[in-house]
């Protein structure tokens, strides 16, 4: 055999198998087609939250005056503005490039193929390995009728590549990604109306924390449509004609807009692959089922991230990765997590982990709920983003934290502790009685602890 | 009622894998009989004496 262990596909999950499985000792390839880092760090996650910090910066400098603070003209480069994200994408998958060498992972350039349950090709050349992890991600879903031209009609990754500001914009999509370029386009100066087929955006997260979610989103003047689908599109010179249905009153109208961007999910890849090849399933829906320990039904085969299910987000593909190398090196990890966060990285941003209090009822817990809004935060005026609360859901009786939901500026950093909290299986108790900074946003996560127990000090409880 | 989740740190999880111990039979001490390193520890050395 040529390696102990091939990796196909160098994003989050990829990247993550092939290098602790060389820590463990083994002989590690990863084969990559594209660029090392895969979605994330080229045309997902980094560039996104670059363009979201920048598109804040230009939203806070119209807000500083509300301190004193004034400038002359405020300008954004878009030039410059793209440069700087491509810079700091170049930086991090280079950075991934460099972990491979310090590591001795042997890079792979290619397509890789199947030839059979211990054989790969990959470009022109085949690797045999003991052991083999696909890896190969996901890709956006198409919209028929909507032919995706990266100029006028995008996709998240030609959403990212902005020449000219757009006037008017259609974000067809009311999920995580939707959304994040909704907010971007907003704070750079576009009408942005986001649409989605399901009559709440966001699908997954809390109710409550979409309801507070949507409501600061349309504050900052994002329109948004549920229960609503885009039927088709006609270009006539620079205008994009959008037929939009509201799928409840069947009621149709044609809109104009200078950019659509199509948000309707991602599917699998596994084209090219061939897994057949290998006896490796695919279901009919493209996905790589898998067990805890992350084998397919060929037990020396293993599949992570993106094509291996959903949730399809960068750090369950990293903790999948984890796992497949260590069960490639004998040891006994499974994928055990509690509850894999989400965030979406608006401002404020949204996020989540744990059980919904839907979900918590649906399963049949008695629920107990406590929630802290923003707007009694000392820390959050300072930011000026009073925007948002903390939601607690909690088992009555055990104490036992099922969720935490947090709407408010920094809820991705927040959602660290709530994760750990979980993992713990802490109570609120637990929480209400750690000693949390003032003043900080993290205070608002004690509080709504407190609030759970009708005990919080910053506002009156009900 | 848990949903199947077994309350136990995560350490504790790892080490029961590694001792080859069904983590859903380890008696736990800590606040809702949450299982700790230590409680796997105290189970295995249990189950080698006959």
């Amino acid at each position: 055999m040529d390696f102990d262990v091939l990796v196909i596909g160098a994003g989050p999950g990829g990247y993550h198998a092939a290098i602790r499985a060389a820590q463990l000792g083994l002989k590690v390839a990863c084969a990559e087609m594209d660029k090392v880092g895969g979605v994330c760090l080229n045309v997902g996650c980094i560039p996104t939250k670059a363009l979201l910090h920048a598109g804040e910066q230009l939203a806070a400098s119209r807000h500083a005056a509300d301190f004193g603070l004034t400038f002359g003209e405020t300008r954004m480069d878009i030039s410059k503005l793209m440069g700087w994200k491509d810079g700091i994408v170049k930086k991090l998958t280079g950075g991934v490039s460099s972990l491979f060498k310090a590591n001795k992972v042997t890079h792979l350039i290619g397509q890789a193929s199947f030839v059979d349950a211990n054989t790969v090709r990959v470009g022109d050349k085949t690797y045999t390995a003991s052991s083999i992890i696909i890896a190969t991600g996901s890709e956006p879903a198409r919209l028929p009728g909507f032919d995706v031209d990266q100029d006028r009609v995008v996709d998240s990754t030609g959403a990212l590549t902005i020449t000219e500001v757009p006037e008017r914009m259609l974000a067809i999509g009311g999920g995580v990604i939707g959304f994040e370029f909704a907010h971007v386009y907003t704070n750079l100066g576009s009408k942005v109306k986001v649409i989605e087929f399901l009559p709440n955006v966001i699908p997954g997260a809390d109710a409550d924390a979409v309801r507070e979610f949507t409501k600061s989103m349309k504050k900052q003047g994002i329109e948004i449509a549920t229960s609503t689908k885009a039927n088709k599109l006609e270009r006539k010179g620079n205008e994009l004609h959008v037929e939009i249905e509201n799928v409840q009153t069947g009621e149709k109208t044609t809109e104009v807009y200078d950019r659509v961007l199509v948000a309707v999910g991602r599917r699998p890849r596994t084209a090219g692959l061939n897994p057949e090849a290998a006896g490796v399933q695919v279901t009919d829906r493209g996905f790589i089922t898998v067990d805890r320990q992350q084998r397919t039904n060929v037990p020396h085969i293993y599949a992570i991230g993106d094509v291996a299910g959903n949730p399809m987000l960068a750090h369950k593909a990293m903790k999948e990765g984890l796992v497949a190398a260590e069960v490639i090196a004998g040891k006994p990890a499974e994928q055990d997590a509690v509850a894999i966060p989400g965030v979406v990285y608006t401002s404020p941003e949204l996020a989540w982990v744990g059980l919904t209090e839907a979900e918590a009822k649906e399963k049949g817990f008695q629920v107990k709920t406590g929630v802290f809004p923003l707007s009694a935060s000392g820390r959050a005026m300072t930011l000026q983003s009073t925007d948002g609360f903390v939601k607690m859901v909690v088992e009555e009786g055990t104490d036992l934290l099922l969720g935490v939901h947090i709407v408010g500026p920094h809820a991705s950093d927040l959602l660290g502790e709530a994760g750990l909290a979980l993992e713990m299986a802490a109570t609120a108790t637990d929480i209400a009685l750690t000693v949390h900074a003032h003043p900080t946003l993290g205070e608002s996560v004690l509080e709504a602890a407190e609030a759970v127990h009708k005990q919080a000090i910053h506002i009156m409880n009900r | 009622r848990t949903d199947g989740r077994v309350l136990a740190v995560p350490a504790a999880r790892q080490l029961a894998r590694e001792l080859g111990l069904d983590i859903t039979q380890v008696p736990g001490s800590g606040p809702n009989g949450r299982v700790r390193v230590l409680d796997v520890h105290q189970h295995a050395a249990a189950q080698q004496q006959p």
